[in-house]
């Protein structure tokens, strides 16, 4: 069976959120910032109209923002991870099998769907999220995912097909060369910044010259990655949908705090939090870490503050997936590398060698042996159950602390309108 | 496991003091499960509990929750601090219950869409209807399909 796939993108997904449940922001240009509300991560397209960049830092927009009542918020993951799985679950009830590729983009397979034609299938599936949900998506379709991903942006930017939905599958041959022929390269699925340089330099500037360039030849100067872009820009498909998302092989947490930090027991508390975050993640993947990295930052876009950037990494004697065994050695690290009188910006845990729980190793020296570990899991499923149940951070040790001084600045947070009670949007009967 | 037991209460069968730093012994679940010797004559017949989400939520991924703030739906037995059931997925028609977007606030109304007239009406006799006309923005945002509300904290 021929393979088609559709890739469905929402439109500024996080702003597109807060608009939502908010009507006096209809029409109004909003943007989203990251943490610590530095810089500009999410636009309305009202702010993408007023020719504002994405990633630009909020205090540089200071003037604009007066003179076009921008409104921005703090990023709300809360609201946008369950917007974005209410969307999933509306894509999935449209194609067998989907691929969640970020926070706001899926790919569907739409093979044997051609029935009624693509096109209107992809009418329906933005309609259902529209109707459903209240979020505008855009569709792409075609044989590739690559062409796919190219098929949306064309959607997007009203390039080509209509309605937000562009469909590569109907397109004659000529009509897809001079669209080709438009779009710069770098707009195709894979292609960055440094090889959309180097493709410059050969020639090679539009996604037609690249699809038209010689294989091999491209394959000899990057790689058998960019080769395969060129044959799924022919539309021969080369990257199957991945519905399971491969186990990480390191685990991060850090965050900035909002406010210097200087007392090793608030560090203790956010990295005690950082690692309670981060083995829920490592039990999610049915694995044990074998080591961990602690590191804290002074702030370095202030140099003319004393400066001090350690870490530390520590190899467990047994592997673990247990927040009570991972923290203390976590702390125990900390303790290490910590000076007093820095002030700290940043603090981050990385969880290292992950191996997958069934083939763990039994120390020689570990005591306690089997039945330690089941309890131990046990507890850890328990806390994880509670905690998915009730909210994150329900149940948690007591080294992480209560008051969090030390939690990232998020000065304009909307409430969580649909993950919390206190959150609900209120409506008027008046 | 060593126990202490007072005297006044060691007469008491069944009743043991611990120490205050006896060692702790933690029994595992399986240990205090029950053998039956019949099996349950109910077992034929059990059924999954009754859960308030299946009888108010029929489709869970397009539904949402709105406290009310107000009195003017009380016709219609929306009170102040209910909470309403908005689904989405429900086409809006005339005689609706919904929630609405207007003029930038969010209110609680019934759709009436008969000849050519389009309101939010009140259940209330001293609120009057609010007449959508041309220039005003009007979104119907959901259906409300239920409510309910917790009276005890």
């Amino acid at each position: 069976m021929k393979s088609v796939f559709a890739l469905v993108d929402c439109n500024n997904f996080y702003a597109s959120c807060e608009k939502l449940f908010q009507p006096k922001l209809k029409d109004r240009p909003v943007v989203v910032l990251s943490n610590n509300d530095g810089c500009v991560v999410a636009r309305s397209a009202e702010v993408k109209a007023l020719g504002i960049p994405m990633g630009v830092p909020w205090f540089q927009i200071q003037a604009e923002a007066r003179r076009y009542g921008i409104v921005a918020f703090s990023s709300n993951y809360a609201l946008y991870a369950d917007m974005s799985n209410r969307v999933v679950e509306v894509l999935s009830s449209f194609a067998p099998s989907i691929e969640v590729y970020s926070i706001d983009e899926s790919f569907l397979d739409l093979a044997g769907f051609e029935r009624q034609g693509y096109a209107s299938y992809g009418v329906e599936i933005r309609q259902r999220v529209a109707d459903w949900l209240g979020l505008a998506v855009c569709v792409g379709i075609a044989p590739t995912k690559t062409l796919a991903k190219l098929a949306n942006h064309c959607a997007k930017k009203g390039l080509a097909g209509s309605d937000g939905v562009c469909d590569f599958t109907i397109l004659p041959l000529d009509a897809l060369s001079e669209l080709f022929g438009r779009i710069e390269v770098g707009e195709v699925w894979g292609v960055g910044r440094k090889i959309t340089a180097r493709l410059e330099m050969m020639g090679i500037r539009t996604v037609r010259q690249l699809r038209d360039a010689n294989a091999e030849t491209i394959r000899a100067r990057f790689s058998v990655v960019q080769e395969r872009t060129i044959r799924e820009l022919h539309g021969e498909s080369c990257l199957d949908l991945e519905e399971v998302v491969p186990d990480k092989q390191q685990i991060m947490s850090s965050r900035s705090f909002g406010t210097l930090v200087y007392d090793l027991a608030d560090l203790e508390e956010a990295v005690a939090s950082y690692i309670a975050k981060a083995s829920e993640k490592l039990r999610a993947q049915d694995s044990l870490a074998g080591a961990i990295q602690v590191y804290v930052r002074t702030n370095v876009f202030k140099p003319e503050v004393p400066q001090y950037q350690p870490a530390i990494t520590v190899a467990l004697p047994v592997a673990s997936s247990d927040t009570r065994v991972l923290a203390q050695w976590a702390l125990r690290a900390l303790r290490r590398i910590y000076r007093p009188g820095y002030g700290y910006h940043k603090a981050g845990v990385m969880l290292l060698n992950l191996s997958p729980k069934e083939n763990c190793q039994l120390s020689l020296f570990d005591a306690q042996g089997g039945a330690a570990d089941a309890r131990s899991e046990k507890l850890m499923g328990a806390l994880d159950d509670i905690n998915r149940r009730y909210g994150r951070g329900v149940l948690r040790l007591a080294a992480e602390g209560v008051e969090k001084t030390w939690q990232m600045r998020r000065g304009n947070l909307s409430p969580g309108y649909t993950t919390s009670w206190d959150g609900l949007p209120v409506v008027i009967a008046g | 496991m060593l126990l202490m037991l007072d005297a006044r209460l060691a007469s008491i069968p069944g009743v043991f003091i611990p120490l205050l730093d006896a060692p702790r012994q933690a029994l595992p679940l399986d240990a205090v499960k029950v053998s039956a010797g019949f099996p349950s004559p109910a077992a034929d017949y059990e059924d999954k509990r009754l859960d308030i989400n299946e009888y108010l939520v029929r489709n869970p991924v397009s539904t949402f929750f709105f406290p009310v703030q107000g009195d003017s739906m009380q016709g219609a037995e929306i009170f102040d601090g209910d909470i309403l059931v908005v689904d989405r997925s429900v086409r809006a028609r005339h005689g609706h219950i919904v929630v609405a977007f207007v003029n930038g606030e969010r209110l609680v109304k019934r759709l009436h869409r008969r000849a050519g007239l389009l309101a939010l009406v009140a259940e209330n006799p001293s609120y009057p209807a609010l007449e959508i006309q041309e220039g005003m923005e009007l979104e119907v945002w959901g259906v409300v399909v239920g409510k309910f509300k917790r009276l005890v904290g």
